[in-house]
């Protein structure tokens, strides 16, 4: 017979008051896993409580409920394994709405828009290659300026260059969208450094690149498009041992980063050979143009809607990702068999995960190593 | 004179009692150039050869050359990134053959009378061998490749590497036995290949993991629980082929699936007449001086089942 929920146990407790609650609070926490159940708790004064999050498929908010006549409020939703959810509380009193990152949960992701609540489900861990091992050894991260005429500014960028760099020696070409947020916020350097050293993928250059008007520039924008295949391209095969071909050149974007990459691929076809886009926000319309973005996703939409009418070969090889919580998870999908009907060899993954940076560094050993594979097939020591 | 096959050494060392068997006194060569790096580290492996090893410093010399001889240099750059052009076109109609292959491999009734009289076990064959004409494309390709290197690179011509095959063939010239271990097998090739060097038949020979595979005719490159995922065994050379009639699998418990007949048998039918031997840790398979394959070996079959001794 299954065991009833903690939650359940604790409600049906007839001794139910603030010292049994607190106990309860200190052994379990928030939010408590038991098998295929997540149940978010909170702790406070308060007329309504929810759980707010993103995840497609549960109600957002979903409403806490009081235990008894305590201060302890609760809920419960389905949250199958290995899943991985980031979310945050709001209380309600009065007409006052608070949110907040769960306070009975250290575990926290952060992003460009601040920080959330990790719910882990069962089986979900954070991959040992994503966090700093002593053994490895680290590669270089150095900053660098180049004046741009396509953007009409100085544009500033992280170059990586692995350990052991050596100039005798070309390297494949990784550039990456949004790049200080992926050092930032998918300890994206930690990853290639682990990486490297574990012969999981090839030593490469990688080349973090910063957005200035990031919705514009990443939206089908030439300018964005020119400046890395006509200037940002030549200057880095101009300052390092690269390899020649389309397939040793690779972009690389999560969400509107992702349409960056696709867009400059189309508009430059076979520049670049590789492509690794992550939840890439290709939104589009199948009749009318009500896709229900906001005007951001405006020119998106035309792009997307154009292309796929009449899709082209832009890239040969392309890695994609997406989470199966995050909206984006249907156009995806759906642009996996438009690529490959033009030929493009597509590696499509999915995961139990959300628009976030921590399920986008979770899938960068997969894509990278698809991408450009380590050596490890030529060691057998 | 012997050729010794072992595991890989790292958990279960056997190479000293290989070593003390073949009853020789004096250096042995040692050439573990697929180390790289780490090639001059060769304190502990000298201490399990009896602190017999000399050193022939293949991936050093390899590093020199490239450093003295820009020409010879420039065209390795250039021989790298065609074969790397070549990979990657063998890669792709490997995949697409060996879809084709396992497609029909489904069509095969189970009962075995079904089977042989069905079109698609007639077919299996046929498929399989376009898979060996690929890889026969491939190694001819691989072959052209390095003769372009020899002659655009100056290998027979280059001062420096005139210098350092001659001072490999003094290393080695008193030594009784070769160790070969294991290690990154391109670089391996490469350093071999380079400074010529070739094992003297009369002298007796160990190796492991890269290095058993280097003594072989054909090396294939596997790994099927790689981060990229599983794909498919490819060749990647021709070996010294001190050993004939084998195709060498090292680490096969960690690399290979194991608990899949079907791939395995499929690898077994690729490279038949060769054998497909699985060298993990703790296998010593003593060829003799005749080549022939011992009965210990432990070989996958057509069936996909692995099997040693008489039941091989």
């Amino acid at each position: 017979m299954r065991r009833k929920l903690a939650i359940n146990r604790l409600r049906e407790r007839a001794d139910l008051g603030p010292e049994l609650v607190a106990q309860f609070v200190e052994r379990y926490r928030s939010p408590i896993i038991e098998g295929q159940n997540a149940t978010f708790l909170f702790l406070g004064h308060a007329d309504e409580v929810f759980v707010r999050h993103r995840v497609v498929g549960l109600p957002d908010p979903l409403p806490m409920k009081r235990i008894g006549e305590t201060d302890l409020w609760a809920a419960t939703c389905d949250l199958p394994a290995g899943s991985r959810v980031e979310y945050q509380l709001e209380t309600r009193r009065g007409d006052h709405y608070e949110r907040f990152n769960d306070p009975l949960n250290e575990r926290v992701a952060h992003s460009p828009m601040g920080s959330s609540s990790v719910c882990a489900g069962e089986g979900y861990h954070v991959p040992s290659w994503a966090v700093p091992d002593p053994e490895t050894r680290p590669g270089d991260l150095i900053e660098h300026r180049m004046r741009s005429k396509a953007l009409r500014r100085e544009q500033q960028m992280l170059i990586y260059t692995p350990a052991r760099f050596n100039p005798v020696l070309r390297y494949p070409l990784l550039i990456v969208h949004d790049g200080p947020e992926y050092v930032q916020f998918s300890a994206m350097k930690t990853v290639l450094d682990n990486l490297i050293h574990r012969l999981d993928i090839a030593p490469m250059i990688v080349a973090f690149v910063p957005p200035h008007d990031r919705l514009r520039e990443y939206a089908n924008n030439a300018p964005h498009a020119r400046f890395l295949a006509r200037e940002l391209l030549p200057m880095l095969e101009e300052a390092y041992p690269l390899v020649e071909s389309p397939l040793g050149r690779c972009l690389m974007g999560a969400s509107f980063g992702g349409v960056a990459s696709v867009t400059t691929g189309v508009r430059y076809p076979g520049v670049f050979g590789s492509m690794l886009i992550q939840s890439a926000s290709l939104a589009f319309t199948d009749i009318g143009q009500d896709h229900g973005g906001g005007p951001a996703f405006d020119p998106v939409v035309k792009f997307v809607n154009r292309y796929r009418a009449k899709p082209t070969r832009f890239t040969e090889r392309l890695y994609m990702s997406c989470g199966i919580y995050e909206p984006l998870i249907t156009p995806n999908r759906s642009m996996v068999s438009v690529f490959r009907e033009v030929g493009i060899t597509v590696k499509y993954e999915e995961n139990r995960d959300g628009h976030n940076w921590d399920n986008w560094r979770d899938r960068l050993q997969s894509g990278l190593s698809w991408l450009y594979p380590g050596p490890q097939k030529y060691v057998y020591e | 004179m012997r050729t010794i096959l072992l595991g890989p050494q790292r958990f279960t060392v056997r190479v000293t009692g290989a070593l003390r068997s073949l009853e020789t006194e004096g250096p042995v060569a040692v050439i573990n150039a697929g180390w790289e790096e780490r090639e001059d580290d060769i304190g502990e492996l000298d201490a399990a050869l009896d602190n017999r090893a000399r050193n022939l410093r293949l991936f050093h010399r390899l590093a020199d050359v490239l450093e003295k001889d820009p020409g010879f240099a420039l065209q390795a750059s250039r021989f790298r990134d065609r074969h790397d052009e070549l990979t990657n076109v063998y890669r792709v109609r490997l995949q697409h053959a060996m879809g084709g292959v396992y497609a029909v491999q489904r069509l095969v009734p189970s009962h075995p009378s079904r089977a042989r009289n069905s079109a698609a076990y007639r077919a299996l064959a046929d498929a399989v061998a376009g898979i060996r004409a690929i890889d026969t494309w491939y190694l001819a390709e691989v072959r052209r490749l390095y003769g372009e290197l020899e002659v655009d690179g100056g290998v027979n011509s280059s001062d420096v590497i005139a210098w350092h095959r001659a001072e490999v063939r003094a290393a080695q010239n008193d030594c009784v036995a070769w160790i070969l271990p294991g290690g990154n097998i391109r670089t391996l090739m490469s350093s071999l290949r380079l400074f010529d060097v070739t094992i003297p038949h009369a002298v007796s020979v160990i190796a492991w993991s890269a290095g058993a595979m280097a003594l072989t005719e054909r090396i294939a490159l596997f790994h099927d629980h790689g981060p990229e995922g599983s794909q498919e065994t490819e060749l990647f050379d021709a070996g010294l082929g001190r050993v004939h009639g084998v195709v060498a699998f090292p680490h096969a418990r960690r690399r290979l699936r194991m608990d899949d007949p079907e791939r395995l048998g499929m690898l077994a039918l690729r490279f038949e007449p060769a054998e497909c031997v699985l060298l993990d840790d703790g296998a010593v398979l003593d060829f003799g001086a005749t080549g022939t394959i011992p009965l210990n070996a432990r070989r996958v079959g057509a069936d996909g089942l692995i099997r040693a001794g008489d039941d091989a």
